[in-house]
């Protein structure tokens, strides 16, 4: 991590991250916290600042294959990581399946928590492909949806785990709206 | 509008973040996982001109060991890291398991630390809780060396540490308990995830058949705003036979002589104390079936 000389009080700081496959780099206040990074400086709208304290989810992404908070990471401490967001999850023209269950149960309503909640998912069934009702629900403890679709997400991830079972890992994007019409 | 800048100190070594302790003194704080800190700097509650991350130093400090008759966790490993470890697959500390599933939320217990729970000095933190039933000792390092002391005596205030500003909480350290003893951890709140509770207890007790012969149990307050023993209740149940009346005693005679709750907006002192009362009952009754059932 290289200092940019300057007299201010706290000067900018370069600080590299790999985000969803591509590598950035960035100047960042030292205070300035990953979600600013993600969001303001490198546009990933995904990432929504709830309530900027660790109590909604909304802003979770998953750094170096661990499930944060970004709102809670300081941009400086995401040094050199790994990170993805929820446009890193499908190729160009692709959605993940668990993006699919969560259009085929209708989860998605105002849409604001949906990207939090999907990355819990994700890394839930990266480390366990068949989770239980409790697991499931252990899990998303921590992402709050006022539209209240916590019963869809459920629903969701039953779907999800089926489509990947199937071996259906991403969709594409101009079929979505034939089978969401024949619903 | 709030000053929430800081700037950050990235240390390259733990004697490199020790100089920087001794040399800025009061001046900067230590930040271990940050889901506290940061909200405090955020709402303007603490306002340091330096803080100094201590996540590059992982490495050294994120470890959960079995050595020599003593557990020893480091104070930058994760409530994750202990989730996986094989501390929550022994019966006899059974109660990290249970800490552990009650902790926040998944996201929190990647990044929250041991370190940073005990140097919260928050009331609510699970961690120290359920170590203060386990006689846990904290090891405090600063430049001018390392002394081990015990966690019961750390706290002073909310959110004040007996311990200099520029030592650093490096490891934490306790004995491991006999077979025939066990841990539990318990919290209430409305909801599941993501909750603080209204009131925590620990217990830890070591059971000869049915007989009491050490316990030690633990609330996020006695009265003062930090976690501590229920030392008078400890002592009433030592020695007894653990039956369902002396539970009872323990628990509506015994326990509410040395307690004091508040009330706030959260839970009024009423409400608050007869939860301990029941907490209490189901913690003891979790180690009798933890202890007997294996």
């Amino acid at each position: 991590m290289s200092r940019v000389h300057s007299k201010e009080e706290y000067p900018y700081v370069t600080v590299k991250l790999n985000v969803n496959g591509k590598d950035y780099e960035a100047s960042v206040r030292p205070y300035e916290r990953l979600i600013d990074v993600l969001r303001y400086k490198l546009g990933l709208t995904s990432v929504k600042e709830g309530c900027g304290r660790g109590e909604c989810g909304a802003c979770v992404v998953i750094m170096d294959g661990k499930l944060v908070p970004s709102c809670l990471v300081l941009a400086v401490r995401a040094n050199n990581k790994r990170i993805i967001t929820l446009e890193g999850l499908a190729p160009e023209g692709k959605i993940h399946a668990i993006q699919k269950a969560f259009l085929d149960t209708l989860s998605v309503q105002c849409g604001f928590c949906f990207p939090g909640v999907i990355l819990a998912v994700k890394w839930l069934l990266d480390k366990n492909p068949n989770p239980s009702d409790e697991e499931i629900k252990e899990i998303l403890g921590g992402h709050l949806c006022r539209c209240g679709s916590y019963l869809r997400f459920i629903k969701a991830v039953k779907l999800a785990v089926k489509y990947l079972q199937e071996g259906k890992v991403y969709f594409d994007i101009k079929e979505l709206r034939s089978v969401s019409s024949a619903r | 509008m709030k000053d929430i800048r800081f700037d950050v100190f990235v240390p390259s070594s733990l004697d490199d973040a020790l100089q920087f302790m001794a040399k800025e003194g009061a001046e900067a704080l230590p930040m271990a996982g940050g889901t506290d800190l940061i909200v405090l700097i955020r709402n303007g509650i603490v306002k340091p001109k330096k803080v100094l991350d201590l996540w590059p130093l992982r490495e050294e400090l994120a470890f959960i060991k079995r050595e020599d008759g003593w557990i020893r966790i480091g104070a930058l490993t994760t409530i994750e890291e202990i989730s996986n470890s094989f501390l929550v697959k022994d019966p006899r500390y059974a109660g990290f398991l249970d800490m552990c599933k009650q902790f926040a939320t998944p996201y929190l217990r990647t990044i929250a630390t041991v370190g940073g729970n005990i140097g919260a000095a928050h009331p609510l933190s699970d961690v120290t809780i359920l170590l203060l039933t386990l006689d846990c000792e904290v090891k405090l390092m600063s430049v001018n060396g390392e002394r081990w002391v015990k966690l019961e005596g750390l706290f002073l205030d909310k959110r004040k540490l007996a311990k200099d500003p520029s030592e650093l909480i490096t490891e934490v350290r306790f004995r491991e308990i006999p077979q025939n003893a066990s841990t539990a951890f318990l919290k209430f709140d409305r909801r599941w995830g993501h909750a603080m509770g209204y009131i925590v207890v620990a217990a830890c007790a070591q059971l000869e058949g049915d007989i009491v012969e050490e316990v030690r149990i633990a609330f996020d307050s006695m009265g003062r705003p930090f976690p501590e023993r229920a030392k008078k209740t400890e002592e009433f149940l030592k020695g007894k036979r653990l039956s369902g009346d002396i539970i009872r005693d323990a628990c509506s005679k015994v326990l509410p002589k040395e307690m004091k709750r508040i009330s706030d907006y959260r839970a009024s002192a009423e409400y608050r104390l007869d939860l301990s009362k029941v907490l209490l009952k189901r913690a003891l009754l979790k180690i009798k079936s933890r202890v007997g059932g294996g």
